[in-house]
């Protein structure tokens, strides 16, 4: 008989995943009430059979019902740990692959491997650091939701957490801080290229060892003091509108891809960094150094370029909000 | 959302509760499931079931309730009855109930009905 069946196959459906101390208990009471309310039904003129599915129906998944009779939670990670789970793994993302992505692709790339084999790597670490950071903070937060352990919450929310309202905005020392960056970095390139920075050096023809490439004066470094000076001149702007806004950020983006790609292209023609200086300094492993430190110097370069423009497109969205 | 949906939600957060006292002063006189959940609907208090058995199993295991089995009709049936300290805790809902009662009628009326 199919009718009663259905009502067996949910009870036992119901009592799977309760403890096994209290099926039997529990199993016998749905069995009544769910009888109960099926008879009710067929007084009132119901055929058995569409009584029994009704009030099936309306107690709903059998899961369910039992989370509710065993106080199971039916959620990974419930409201008390929600926020402390999600401010970890923000942190953890912001931090961890990035750093993982930088170390992979600079020893790939120190110890001479191609530029493809690097990429897929660097795609490849990223993708599993990813997914092992999310699983395995939330296979953290899940077992302490579960076992009941730990404080109500592990760091207690105070006052003194409230952010500085002036990080959105745009303070007088950063813009200082910027001018003065770019003061210092071009008093360092002319001083590099006028008297050098190991004057005890000299090349042949008697003008100063210069760490860049010489033959990059005048055109290259005067286009890169140009880029420098409309830099300066986007900071006061940034300083004066008291915020990085979408437009000031695509500019900071433009204007930082505008030194660091031909900074890049440069370096990798061997034409950015004065060929001469480390087979100077260290004669007997000149070369080596030289392709170390041109590998460094790059991503030093894309890093430095990519955090430029990372941390201001940031900073505009957080301003919009 | 829709109004009436909205009111849905509204009122039913506003009844969350009110079933546990409910069901704390109906069974001061032992009651089972489903002769309990046909009075509360009868008094106004609609309880759906997969809502009132989990409650009743809770109330028992926080001690607001006993239980005894009934064996002697063709259908067994599962006892409650309020404990003492089910009555204190019905006691203390009600005049908690009776005070939020007396402060909504304090409060400024609604607009459409000055």
């Amino acid at each position: 008989m199919t009718a009663t069946s259905l009502t067996d196959r949910y009870v036992a459906a119901a009592m799977r995943t309760v403890p096994e101390k209290q099926r039997a208990d529990l199993g016998t009471e749905l069995r009544a009430s769910i009888d109960d309310q099926v008879d009710a039904r067929v007084e009132n003129g119901e055929p058995h059979s569409d009584a029994e599915r009704a009030v099936l129906t309306e107690l709903g998944d059998p899961d369910k019902l039992a989370a509710g009779y065993t106080d199971r939670q039916l959620y990974l990670i419930g409201p008390r740990y929600y926020l402390d789970w999600w401010r970890l793994l923000k942190l953890l993302l912001w931090i961890v692959p990035a750093c993982a992505a930088f170390g992979v692709a600079l020893g790939k790339t120190l110890a001479g491997d191609g530029i493809g084999e690097t990429i897929g790597t660097v795609v490849v670490t990223l993708i599993s650091v990813v997914v092992h950071l999310v699983f395995w903070t939330t296979a953290v937060f899940a077992i302490v939701e579960r076992s009941g352990a730990g404080a109500d919450n592990f760091t207690e929310w105070t006052v003194d957490k409230l952010p500085e309202p002036t990080a959105r905005g745009v303070g007088f020392s950063d813009m200082i801080a910027t001018l003065v960056f770019l003061a210092i970095a071009a008093g360092a390139i002319i001083w590099d290229l006028t008297i050098g920075f190991i004057p005890a050096y000299v090349t042949t023809d008697d003008a100063p060892l210069s760490f860049l490439n010489p033959g990059l004066w005048p055109w290259w470094i005067a286009g890169l003091f140009v880029l420098m000076a409309l830099e300066a001149i986007l900071a006061v702007v940034v300083y004066l509108v008291g915020r990085w806004t979408v437009w000031l950020a695509v500019a900071n983006a433009v204007l930082a891809l505008a030194v660091a790609i031909p900074a890049l292209l440069l370096l990798a023609e061997g034409q950015l960094l004065n060929p001469e200086y480390f087979p100077t300094l260290v004669p007997d492993d000149g070369e080596k150094v030289a392709t170390i430190v041109g590998i460094v110097a790059g991503f030093t370069i894309a890093g430095v370029a990519l955090w430029d423009i990372v941390d201001a497109s940031l900073k505009a969205a957080r301003s919009r909000r | 959302m829709s109004e009436t949906e909205a009111l849905e939600t509204h009122l039913q957060e506003l009844r969350r509760g009110t079933a546990v006292l409910a069901c704390l002063r109906l069974l001061e006189r032992p009651g089972y499931g489903y002769g309990l959940l046909e009075e509360l609907s009868a008094r106004g208090f609609e309880t759906d079931a997969n809502t009132l058995y989990p409650l009743l199993r809770r109330l028992e295991k926080q001690g607001h309730l006993t239980s005894e089995w009934n064996t002697d009709e063709a259908r067994p049936r599962k006892f409650y009855r309020t404990s003492a300290a089910g009555s204190r805790l019905a006691a203390a809902l009600t005049d908690d109930f009776h005070s939020i009662a007396a402060a909504i009628d304090a409060l400024p009326a609604p607009g459409g009905l000055k």
